[in-house]
């Protein structure tokens, strides 16, 4: 299979290890990832303007005829809710009128959707099978909002992947919340009391990874966690994996091409427990 | 058109006749994840714009709380999505110039887009805090675990489509 693949902004800094366990998966699934020709800023949750947000997002998605995937759910749910607008052809006449590719339609994919795709039910290539592993499935917002092709409120995809992993979803009651991400900058203590509320809920859920669909999110729950339980005085000490991790340390593959010592609570305690169990069965 | 009605009709042009048809049942506040920082409420704001109240829905802390969570717009029974009210009030507070850092956060990061087609973290985060020094010690601590992992991107890609760009974005502004 043969896709574009959007990185967005953040693969060149606070998303590194996003995007790349995104290609290391990818190649080990047998998915080919061609990047979007240079691709532009999605414009995120700060473009207020919709038609310009729209027109950001066209200029994207003209560059390619191949299916558009992206492991970052902002630029997705962008994507996704541009090429809705685009549909309207008062709109689609005045995005064209300023793009030098004009706009004529295209289909946006999740990784996670990608990737849960590509495997089937013990799947030969799960390697590193993550039996009893208790993940906390953290969707944030923008996966399945506005115009995601989930529920917006109960999905259940990310559980499946995580089944199809051979771990255990909890059952987490905050797994749609917000992370406070969009306002961490300006509104530093709003966000981070929302975050930490998250991170203490997945601790009480008995989880011992939380996965996430989103820089964003990881960024709130990983990079800040040691800030935050330090602000509220309580450890949490979870590690926060992209999905595209998670899926690649049942693939079999090495911290190095998954980024994992890009996060800033260490996942790899996890991982050895992960090769241990299958050194024990064999 | 009064001021007043010319104020509400840019709001519509800009978040959606279906406004009009709030019934003021306060689904988007309940659901909002910043409600019990906010004031006016997500509710009001929307009662604010329908009144032709510029001023009062233009200066406030609300529109900076929204975290562009959607569940206020997926949960709306009227179809309104009041995140895109929000959207519209910021579009005009910050083309009639308004001050403040949340503002200067926003047009930041649209003038990023604009000159590199790309957004930077750094840059970005180092012009925050020239008018918004107060956020030094969170960005200090923030950046020290983004360097220490080797995540934080020191230049600021250029794009080649940098023109088309800029274009987009004032052109479309204006449409």
């Amino acid at each position: 299979m043969k896709l574009a693949y959007y990185p967005g902004c953040v693969s060149q800094s606070t998303g590194k290890e996003m995007d790349a366990s995104t290609r290391a998966v990818c190649s080990a699934l047998g998915i080919e990832l061609l990047e979007l020709e240079d691709w532009n800023c999605c414009g995120a949750t700060h473009v207020s303007n919709e038609l310009v947000a729209t027109g950001l997002a066209a200029r994207n998605m003209a560059q390619t005829n191949l299916s558009i995937m992206t492991s970052c759910s902002i630029c997705y749910s962008n994507l996704r809710a541009a090429a809705q607008r685009l549909e309207e052809p008062e709109v689609r006449e005045k995005v064209n009128a300023v793009l030098d590719k004009k706009y004529s339609g295209a289909k946006i994919r999740h990784a996670l959707d990608v990737i849960l795709e590509a495997l089937t039910e013990d799947d030969e290539r799960i390697v590193v099978p993550l039996k009893e592993l208790k993940v906390a499935p953290y969707y944030g917002c923008l996966l399945t909002r506005p115009a995601g092709q989930y529920s917006p409120q109960f999905p259940s995809i990310l559980e499946e992947l995580i089944r199809r992993l051979q771990a255990e979803p909890v059952d987490f009651r905050l797994k749609t919340a917000c992370c406070g991400g969009p306002i961490f900058m300006p509104q530093e203590k709003a966000a981070e009391d929302i975050a930490f509320r998250i991170l203490s809920e997945a601790k009480k859920a008995g989880s011992q990874v939380i996965v996430t669909v989103c820089p964003l999110c990881h960024l709130m729950l990983d990079a800040k966690q040691k800030v935050l339980e330090q602000k509220h005085g309580e450890k949490i000490g979870i590690p926060v994996l992209y999905v595209t991790q998670l899926a690649g340390i049942a693939l079999g593959l090495g911290p190095e091409e998954l980024g994992l010592l890009m996060n800033s609570v260490s996942p790899m305690a996890m991982m050895e427990r992960a090769y241990e169990r299958i050194t024990e069965e064999t | 058109m009064t001021g007043d009605e010319q104020f509400k009709h840019e709001v519509l042009k800009l978040a959606g006749q279906e406004v009009l048809t709030c019934i003021q049942c306060g689904t988007c506040s309940a659901s909002c994840p910043t409600a019990n920082l906010m004031n006016p409420s997500i509710r009001k704001l929307i009662k604010l714009c329908l009144e032709g109240k510029k001023e009062e829905a233009l200066h406030n802390e609300t529109l900076w709380l929204c975290t562009s969570c959607l569940l206020c717009t997926v949960r709306c029974p009227r179809g309104i999505r009041p995140k895109a009210v929000v959207s519209a009030l910021k579009d005009i507070a910050e083309r009639e110039g308004q001050r403040g850092k949340d503002a200067a956060y926003e047009k930041f990061f649209l003038k990023q887009i604009s000159d590199y087609g790309r957004i930077a973290e750094l840059p970005l985060t180092g012009q925050f805090l020239l008018v918004f020094p107060q956020g030094v010690v969170q960005s200090m601590q923030m950046g020290l675990e983004l360097v220490t992992k080797g995540k934080i991107g020191l230049e600021t890609e250029k794009i080649k489509g940098r023109d088309e760009v800029k274009r987009i974005i004032e052109e479309l502004r204006k449409a």
